[in-house]
């Protein structure tokens, strides 16, 4: 019955696209082609990407939009109560698919409202691009995903692809920081027992063993169980000979606590998680030992891309406030320009004409080297990038006022407001694996 | 049923040498894990006694907390769920108040110093008050009710205490101001060991408060009552003393214990949540049981046992493994302690 009526809705699509093909009239401008976004845009995050999108949208109309068309941007919102929500996004996915017009979607901002929003979005093979989701499960079938990514498609052709890498190699792109960079060849790793922690630091066990490093302890805890007190297992990790401690969890797992013990113990060695330490929590849990802590994130920070330096200087004359640009924005970018090029062949494709859904879904598949600000994309048969570039993240407690204010990473807000996580080199596992 | 009944009663109480089996299984537990640790200290001293140090520094907080429980339940034979959430509260409140202040964390000055010196007694009073007005509201009036009324609203407290502070500040994790001071100057070497003023801090704190208490039980007119009231509450009345008073400064006295002890938890940890009394609050529940529920300075040493083994247990043996042995060294005290370590002085009602 489902099956019946996407098929009736994509005749209708194509007979509208159809009607809107002929009707066009004078040159240049053969009619409009709609781009969505769902997004969380009561966030700072959502909206800066939102800007992203319309900044290259802008800039495709101003050159003439695609193959004769006009690009219309259409964003809506995620959020609930001020925070991102499943629901929301299936709505609004829903009123993308009601109006034909609509070929495509950026988004959306965080995975969980991807996982909700594939199963729909696919059987109309409607393109999803997001610009920043970094669950794994989403795309690959591992064994920590609770769900597997052919059930999100239903046996469907895949529609949804993603710009930035996926968090399974935050943890190798640690070990390799560790053992390569900093020359340690001795961990003690601890985990929140969640089951992005379990997964995260296992990643980096494996590739740390791999590399010839040693693992001296790996310890787990549950929060609820373990409260705030780390000091005896930090014991236990620096009697067994760790030179430095690896974390996988997230901060509200108390995860940082234990930066702060480790000077109750007079134990100074490196201390190293994922993305979910990369937070202002964080900074906060480890008061006064928050100097030198190291994060991962699975993306490249566009600002320290120099192919990229020239259109985040465009982007800031366009939209010049202050939270404007987001760590995400030029992942926007480029998942735009990647959806409009797609849009662009699927148009030669149809001879011209408004090309249907599935086209644009196909061309889209076929993306190889496309050339955008952070890099050049290939996209697997899954929906993830050849890009493959992981960021680490040191926090530098000692910054002045004027860096505070322009940092890209997060700052802390209680014990050191003058500490924030700053960039400081990045991993591309492509290279890594040809 | 009744012979396999009668043959247990009959084992439990045969006796060698003046002593029962419980017993001699008691002293073998004990003995077993004197020995265990005593190889470890000899083995690695340094370790050993750097455990120690962490492991009384949580102990201590853990004591001041059981102390709440164990007044409570020596007066009214009541289990007040709601103290391990009175105790999360009053850090949270602390950290409210400390927050109203210009303090500078992570450098200790006068300023810090004054404003710690005057936040202990202005939350102390504040839980204290708050303590007495949950026994008038929810235990009072079940006071003759039966046993399984009253420890349902303490459950039911324990719940809206700790709705109140997710109401207060959502799921989100509270930072308690950095006041102690730390860094070179502030912390040293002992023979290997590496010693802070913040553990020190917590446990010179802790004995503070527990001598204070002892004197105060021992001492006063109103200790004495509270005694009395414990032993026997029917003819304590007949003697003249206020019951309801005298129950309304036990639960005072127990919270400000707990008060103490939220700040000090906040002032060593600077992290809390609002769901943190849960798990505190049942281990220093099972620390009083551990020492003889009723028995005072049982709590104490149940406290400080309780964080001596987690504390070793986390290092020698591993953080999954805590609970499981700090629960099992439980029951087995209770299988062949059923009184606890120190017992019940209080006579069985």
């Amino acid at each position: 019955m489902v099956r019946t009526r996407g098929l009736v809705v994509l005749t209708m699509a194509t007979l509208v696209a159809f009607a809107c093909g002929s009707s066009s009239g004078p040159a240049g401008s053969k009619g409009t082609i709609k781009i969505g976004s769902d997004l969380p845009v009561c966030t700072v995050g959502g909206q800066a990407v939102q800007n992203g999108i319309q900044f290259a949208i802008n800039q495709k109309n101003a050159a003439g939009g695609v193959n004769g068309y006009s690009i219309q941007f259409q964003g809506f919102d995620d959020c609930r109560q001020g925070s991102y929500n499943a629901d929301a996004g299936v709505e609004n996915v829903q009123k993308m698919l009601g109006d034909s017009k609509f070929l495509g979607m950026i988004g959306p901002y965080n995975s969980a409202v991807a996982k909700a929003e594939i199963p729909i979005a696919s059987p109309q093979h409607f393109v999803m691009i997001s610009p920043s989701n970094t669950n794994p499960c989403l795309t690959k079938d591992l064994s920590t995903c609770s769900y597997h990514p052919q059930d999100l498609r239903a046996g469907n052709a895949n529609n949804y692809w993603r710009v930035v890498t996926t968090d399974d190699y935050q943890g190798p792109a640690m070990a390799d920081y560790m053992y390569k960079q900093q020359s340690i060849t001795n961990v003690a790793i601890l985990d929140d027992s969640t089951v992005f922690g379990v997964g995260i630091a296992s990643a980096f066990e494996a590739e740390f063993k791999k590399l010839g490093g040693t693992v001296a302890k790996h310890s787990s805890y549950k929060k609820d169980q373990q409260g705030s007190d780390f000091k005896s297992i930090l014991l236990s990790f620096k009697n067994a000979g760790a030179k430095a401690v690896y974390v996988g969890g997230t901060d509200d797992q108390n995860i940082c606590i234990p930066r702060a013990q480790m000077k109750q113990l007079g134990w100074d060695v490196p201390f190293g998680g994922g993305d979910g330490i990369e937070t202002t929590d964080c900074i906060d849990q480890a008061t006064g030992n928050e100097q030198g802590i190291l994060a991962t994130s699975a993306g490249a920070d566009a600002t320290q891309v120099q192919g990229a330096a020239q259109t985040i200087a465009d982007f800031r004359k366009a939209f010049p406030g202050p939270n404007d640009f987001g760590g995400y924005t030029m992942q926007a970018y480029d998942a735009t320009n990647a959806l409009m090029a797609a849009i662009g062949r699927a148009i030669n494709n149809a001879n011209g004409s408004t090309p249907t859904r599935d086209q644009v879904r196909s061309e889209m598949a076929k993306t190889k080297g496309f050339v955008g600000v952070i890099g050049t994309y290939d996209f697997d048969e899954k929906g993830d990038t050849s890009l493959k570039i992981v960021s680490i993240y040191v926090v530098n407690g000692k910054l002045s006022a004027d860096q505070v204010k322009n940092s890209t990473g997060v700052c802390g807000s209680k014990t050191a407001k003058d500490a924030c996580f700053v960039w400081k080199t990045q991993f591309d596992f492509a290279k890594a694996s040809s | 049923m009744a012979t396999s009944v009668s043959a247990l009663t009959r084992i439990r109480s045969a006796r060698l040498a003046g002593m029962t089996f419980t017993d001699y299984g008691f002293y073998v537990l004990c003995g077993t894990a004197i020995v265990l640790l005593a190889t470890q200290a000899v083995l690695d001293p340094r370790t050993f006694f750097q455990v120690l140090d962490f492991g009384i520094a949580d102990g201590a907080i853990y004591a001041l907390v059981a102390l709440g429980y164990t007044m409570v339940y020596g007066i009214i034979e009541l289990i007040n769920f709601a103290h391990g959430d009175i105790f999360t509260l009053s850090a949270v409140i602390g950290s409210a108040i400390l927050g109203f202040f210009t303090v500078s964390e992570n450098t200790f000055s006068l300023t810090e110093f004054v404003t710690l010196l005057l936040v202990f007694p202005v939350v102390m009073l504040m839980i204290g008050g708050i303590n007495v007005t949950i026994e008038r509201v929810a235990y009072r009036p079940l006071r003759n009710a039966p046993r399984l009324a009253p420890l349902i609203t303490a459950i039911g407290m324990s719940f809206i205490v700790e709705g109140v502070m997710y109401l207060w500040h959502g799921s989100a994790i509270i930072h308690f101001p950095d006041l102690l001071p730390h860094g070179p100057g502030f912390q040293t070497y002992i023979g290997g060991v590496f010693f802070t003023f913040k553990d020190i801090f917590v446990i010179v704190a802790a004995v503070i408060l527990v001598s204070l208490l002892a004197v105060f039980i021992n001492a006063s007119k109103l200790g004495k009552a509270m005694r009395a009231t414990a032993q026997d509450r029917d003819a304590a009345q007949l003697m003249g003393i206020d019951i309801n008073r005298t129950i309304s400064a036990t639960f005072f006295i127990g919270a400000v214990l707990a008060a103490a002890g939220g700040i000090i938890y906040g002032l060593y940890f600077n992290n809390l949540d609002y769901h943190l009394g849960f798990s505190v609050g049942l281990i220093a529940f099972t620390a009083a049981v551990f020492g003889g529920i009723g028995n005072i300075p049982g709590a104490a040493l149940g406290g400080l046992l309780i964080g001596l083994v987690k504390a070793f247990s986390d290092n020698y043996v591993g953080s999954r493994w805590t609970h499981i042995i700090v629960f099992s060294i439980l029951i087995a005290v209770l299988v062949f302690r059923p009184t606890g370590l120190l017992g019940m002085r209080v006579p069985e009602k």
